[in-house]
């Protein structure tokens, strides 16, 4: 049994039709990437997973049961959490107190909470030093970092990553899919990309979408194997790097 | 000089009022995007409160006071599930339009039942007050000021010092990502209106004995502190307090030094300065980097 099995999904925003009953399946421990061009409907699946967005129709199983039409308090008390697109990092609040605040869905004292969001500086040591710092005050890749950072801190069974290296400089997006592929040994990722060379190299599966439809999915060197599709979504220096 | 001294403690005393009020703004706007215009009404509600338990059930000061501050907090509740909720999902004008209707139904209620004479709460003291050198410092102001500070210490370590204040920092900056962490964004609204009823209950139960229980205390006060939240920046806890000081001192000035009858036109002056040559307010900056 998949931990997460999507069924003939459908999200409306009012008359638009952004997921046209999309079905994918992502297995336990695999790190699974939705690749598609903006406005495929890539962040609405995530939104609607983590409870943000209601479907129209179809269903969404987690570990069995249908968690469609749940709000999102407790679809991350089940142990879904997202890193929303733009980060979202508390600008008022310090980065430590962004990451302490990850742990919002667990029952766990302020101090061992404290303990945690200070071994968490552990796997992301870059932001170490900014834990007094204000969240408005730190750049793109340090804000990605915090992001994560928070969003791991639910102690998720299956973490949704949506498009962690939008705007960040080569040498920062190497260092967060470092971490990615740090964070896998012990969580199930979907994570959606538009960076398909990036979003595919850690990936065990992957997905294309467009306009709301899933068009191709399978192992990685299928997809580079694709080569009209690796033309089409997967930018044109696709073959090079296969 | 005497004179100065005994202004600057009158002004801080009746400014520590609207700074309680201001503040009581300012924590609902950042929860809910919203200006509360029954934040007044929460003031003169707790007022009357008091004159139900202490002056027509005869109870003690202390009992009446703390039965008030437990009734705002209900109030706040229902205020909370009667008011805002409904309206969450809808743009602010809905739920602005409904603060004032709610404004308009509690002075009316109260004015039914009590009629348009004002009422007359005695302070906390027997002592009306004391000499210090000479500045007479009046008990109920002194008290105010001491409820002030306490409260403005503990707001203080309730939103910096508590995972509980951060997650209604959290809350008021970003809703939906603080869903997304697993924090009950309902409950942190509901925190915040019962807060903020309290703080507003606890400005009007200080103030009546210097004032007099009206229909109109809420409305004079809130204006004053809505004036003392755009002069400390709109939006900004800091500014709500320090805002609320400057103009109980500001008036209190004018009405010494200018004209006695004019005196609620200071406030107003000094607000519409600032809004023609610092519309940010004092503590403007910080707010603009929020944005």
């Amino acid at each position: 049994m998949p931990l997460l099995e999507i069924r003939n999904l459908v999200v409306r925003y009012g008359e638009i039709e952004a997921l046209r009953g999309i079905t994918i399946a992502v297995e336990q421990g695999q790190v699974v990437t939705l690749l598609g061009a903006n406005g495929a409907g890539k962040s609405t699946t995530l939104r609607a997973i983590s409870g943000l967005e209601k479907p129209a129709s179809g269903d969404i199983m987690f570990d069995g049961h249908s968690i469609a039409g749940l709000g999102p308090e407790a679809i991350v008390r089940l142990g879904i959490s997202h890193v929303p697109e733009g980060r979202r990092v508390f600008p008022g609040l310090t980065v430590k107190e962004n990451i302490m605040l990850g742990a919002s869905n667990r029952k766990v004292s302020t101090s061992q909470i404290s303990r945690e969001a200070d071994a968490m500086f552990d796997l992301f040591p870059d932001i170490r030093k900014f834990s007094n710092a204000l969240g408005w005050t730190l750049s793109g890749g340090q804000l990605q970092m915090v992001a994560v950072a928070r969003g791991l801190m639910a102690k998720p069974r299956l973490l949704l990553l949506d498009e962690p290296s939008l705007g960040l400089a080569p040498v920062i997006v190497q260092a967060v899919f470092r971490i990615i592929s740090q964070i896998r040994k012990d969580t199930t990722v979907l994570l959606v990309e538009q960076n398909a060379r990036m979003g595919l190299s850690v990936a065990d599966h992957g997905f294309v979408l467009e306009t709301g439809r899933i068009v191709l999915g399978g192992k990685p060197d299928e997809l580079w194997g694709n080569e009209a599709i690796a033309a089409a979504y997967l930018g044109g220096h696709a073959k090079a790097h296969a | 000089m005497d004179l100065v001294l005994q202004l600057l403690f009158t002004g801080i005393g009746i400014g520590a009022v609207y700074a309680l009020v201001a503040l009581g703004f300012v924590l609902i706007f950042r929860a809910t995007n919203v200006v509360n215009f029954a934040q007044g009404e929460f003031s003169m509600v707790a007022a009357y409160l008091m004159v139900v338990f202490s002056v027509d059930l005869g109870w003690p000061y202390w009992l009446s006071f703390l039965l008030a501050l437990a009734g705002m907090a209900l109030f706040g509740v229902i205020f909370n599930l009667g008011v805002y909720y409904p309206l969450r999902n809808r743009t602010y004008l809905p739920v602005i339009i409904a603060t004032i209707g709610a404004s308009i139904l509690l002075s009316n209620s109260v004015l039914a039942i009590y009629g348009p004479q004002p009422q007359v709460l005695q302070g906390w003291f027997d002592t009306p007050g004391i000499q210090l050198g000479p500045v007479y410092l009046d008990s109920q102001y002194l008290l105010i000021i001491a409820v002030t500070i306490l409260l403005v210490l503990f707001n203080f370590w309730f939103f910096e010092k508590t995972l509980l204040g951060k997650k209604l920092q959290a809350t008021s900056q970003d809703k939906e990502m603080a869903s997304l962490l697993g924090i009950s964004v309902s409950t942190m609204i509901m925190i915040t209106f019962i807060y903020s009823a309290v703080l507003g209950g606890l400005a009007g139960i200080l103030v009546a004995p210097v004032l007099f229980v009206s229909i109109q205390m809420g409305s004079t006060i809130a204006l004053k502190a809505f004036a003392a939240t755009i002069i400390g920046g709109f939006g900004d806890v800091a500014g709500a307090i320090v805002g609320g000081l400057a103009l109980g001192v500001i008036e209190t000035f004018g009405a010494a030094y200018i004209s006695v009858p004019y005196k609620d036109g200071f406030a107003f002056l000094v607000l519409i300065a600032f809004l023609v040559f610092r519309p940010q307010g004092i503590f403007g900056e910080r707010v603009a980097e929020k944005a």
